[in-house]
């Protein structure tokens, strides 16, 4: 019975976690902390790039240190259309857009094609050079972009106003921050049918021994740059989000460190487990902006705490709880 | 008689080393073949270069009548043979059902299947299922393969490799680290195969080779001394020379 118990367990974590996001604007204005609200949505588009990275590290055993680049990649997509919106068309003949139901299908669509490409490269490779090559070539965009002067280089990119949605006001932060979290909730449900389908069948097989995987008939390679490619397109539209809640995008969200957040959330949440990523966005964004107000240097105490979770934590936070 | 696999003149160096020197064999259609020598005398190698894992530096592969000394891992499954390892591989999360079941999954076709959740497939989960009734282990279904014995891990293993439907298999030395009854169950689990699934078996426990091997291959150095039944073998002053030595 203890499986039982464990799966009840499970689903009032699941259960509860709803809630909280649902009533925490509610919350905000009842504690007088309207911030707790910026937070949250901060939390939710971590979560969405947590995720999907989750998909590769814990499902399918490829340690990608290059997931920022599909984040940044997502960003700019919509920094770089909401730019051309505003003045001249790209190359003078692509125009630019500030709808939601435009941009972001194309944020995750170009995310989803560069980490096609980057795939392809990469997935030649195993163990630490994939590790290496993943984060080469996430270092390759961010100095585009910070040479990419056009588009604010160095400095980043600002736009007046978020992409319009129907039904949202621009400039209702409650309202994107349910927009942020429904887009979690469809992220969630959507990678959760995806790795019990026989495409995630595959990819556990892969992690857990691609010699036995070839021995029985499978080539491993298209089924990693699938995956590699669904994470990277996860990655974009948790970037497009990003870019919307700052109304600003910079070199910052491709920089190896973001990274190597991402990394973090996930392992700290708990690898292979989907929900875990979620846990592991909410502790590091909370965990940073408290301990950023005592000192910039929050990753002390970050540190010890991920050392601790992962020594004796196999399943991350998420593994604790259970 | 019908040659299923023929090996020609295969040749692979490590450095310095020769692993297979111009070896060449025969594995009938039908038979149990045992594949037999020292340490290091490229057994290991000659399964690889037989399933596709390596290649050949010289030296040509024919199965079932082609040619497939280019094919890679995959296409070889496809066209019929499939290997065990040394080293017991499974799946080790997966139920042992799991693990036959994701062979069917592969055998199926394509698995860019994204949505319906592969758990209730009934059409991988009851071949899956069968199959490990075949191999002993139908009671053993739902646990991890983590959890088993050592010797029905190695079970499952070829519950794995006969679920891709192979006509050949080529188990590398499946009764390794198994005791004395494991091996004597592995041992009646091939008796049991003969006649329906041709094996190239690669073994160092010489009791079972004896005792369920219609031909055997000697290698030595990377080269094939001498092949035939196992009463011819056991007489050839070569192979005694060579490898039988003292104790035979």
């Amino acid at each position: 019975m203890a499986k039982g118990f464990a799966v009840r367990r499970e689903q009032v974590l699941g259960v509860a976690g709803l809630l909280l996001a649902l009533v925490l604007p509610n919350l905000a204005v009842a504690l007088g902390k309207p911030d707790l609200v910026t937070l949250g949505t901060q939390i939710a588009i971590y979560a969405i790039g947590a995720v999907s990275l989750d998909l590769l590290i814990g499902y399918t055993g490829l340690s990608s240190f290059g997931h920022a680049a599909f984040f940044g990649l997502g960003g700019y997509t919509v920094g770089i259309l909401a730019f051309h919106a505003a003045g001249e068309p790209m190359f003078g003949v692509i125009p630019g857009a500030t709808e939601a139901w435009i941009v972001w299908p194309l944020a995750i669509g170009v995310a989803g094609v560069a980490a096609l490409a980057i795939g392809a490269l990469s997935l030649r490779t195993e163990g630490v050079s994939f590790i290496m090559i993943t984060l080469a070539f996430a270092e390759m965009f961010f100095f585009l972009f910070v040479s990419l002067k056009t588009y604010g280089g160095d400095d980043g990119l600002g736009f007046r106003r978020r992409n319009g949605l129907p039904g949202v006001a621009p400039r209702d932060d409650v309202a994107f921050y349910y927009v942020c979290v429904a887009a979690l909730a469809a992220v969630l449900f959507g990678f959760s049918r995806l790795v019990g389908s026989r495409f995630g069948r595959v990819l556990q097989g892969i992690r857990q021994n691609p010699r036995r995987m070839g021995a029985i008939g499978l080539s491993t390679y298209p089924y990693k740059l699938a995956a590699f490619s669904i994470a990277g397109a996860g990655a974009g539209l948790a970037g497009a989000l990003h870019a919307n809640l700052l109304r600003f995008v910079s070199p910052d969200m491709l920089h190896w460190t973001m990274s190597g957040d991402f990394m973090i959330m996930v392992v700290l949440g708990g690898t292979g487990t989907l929900f875990g990523p979620v846990i592991g966005a909410a502790v590091m964004v909370l965990l940073q902006s408290w301990l950023a107000q005592w000192t910039e240097h929050w990753m002390i105490v970050m540190g010890p705490v991920l050392v601790l979770v992962v020594l004796f934590a196999r399943r991350g936070i998420l593994g604790l709880l259970r | 008689m019908t040659v299923l696999l023929e090996v020609r003149g295969l040749v692979r160096r490590f450095g310095g080393l020769i692993a297979a020197n111009n070896l060449s064999f025969d594995v009938v259609e039908g038979e149990l073949h045992a594949l037999i020598g020292p340490n290091g005398a490229g057994k290991s190698t000659a399964i690889g270069l037989i399933s596709g894992e390596q290649r050949p530096d010289a030296g040509r592969v024919r199965f079932d009548g082609a040619d497939v000394t280019a094919l890679p891992i995959a296409a070889r499954v496809k066209a019929g043979m499939t290997r065990s390892f040394q080293i017991t591989s499974v799946l080790p999360d997966f139920t042992a059902l799991e693990n036959v079941a994701l062979v069917y999954q592969v055998r199926a076709g394509h698995s860019f299947r994204f949505w319906r959740p592969a758990a209730g497939e009934r059409a991988l989960l009851e071949p899956a299922g069968a199959m490990l009734a075949r191999i002993g282990l139908g009671g053993r279904a739902d646990v991890p393969a983590r959890d088993l014995a050592h010797g029905e891990q190695r079970q499952l293993e070829l519950a794995m490799a006969l679920a891709t439907g192979a006509k050949l298999l080529l188990l590398d030395e499946p009764m390794a680290g198994l005791g004395t009854a494991e091996s004597q169950a592995m041992t009646d689990i091939l008796a049991g195969l003969k006649g329906h699934t041709t094996i190239l078996l690669v073994e160092h426990d010489m009791d079972a080779v004896f005792a369920l091997a219609d031909r055997i291959t000697v290698l030595v150095y990377g080269q094939a001394i001498a092949s035939g039944t196992p009463k011819a073998i056991r007489g050839d002053p070569a192979v005694r020379d060579a490898y039988l030595g003292e104790d035979a």
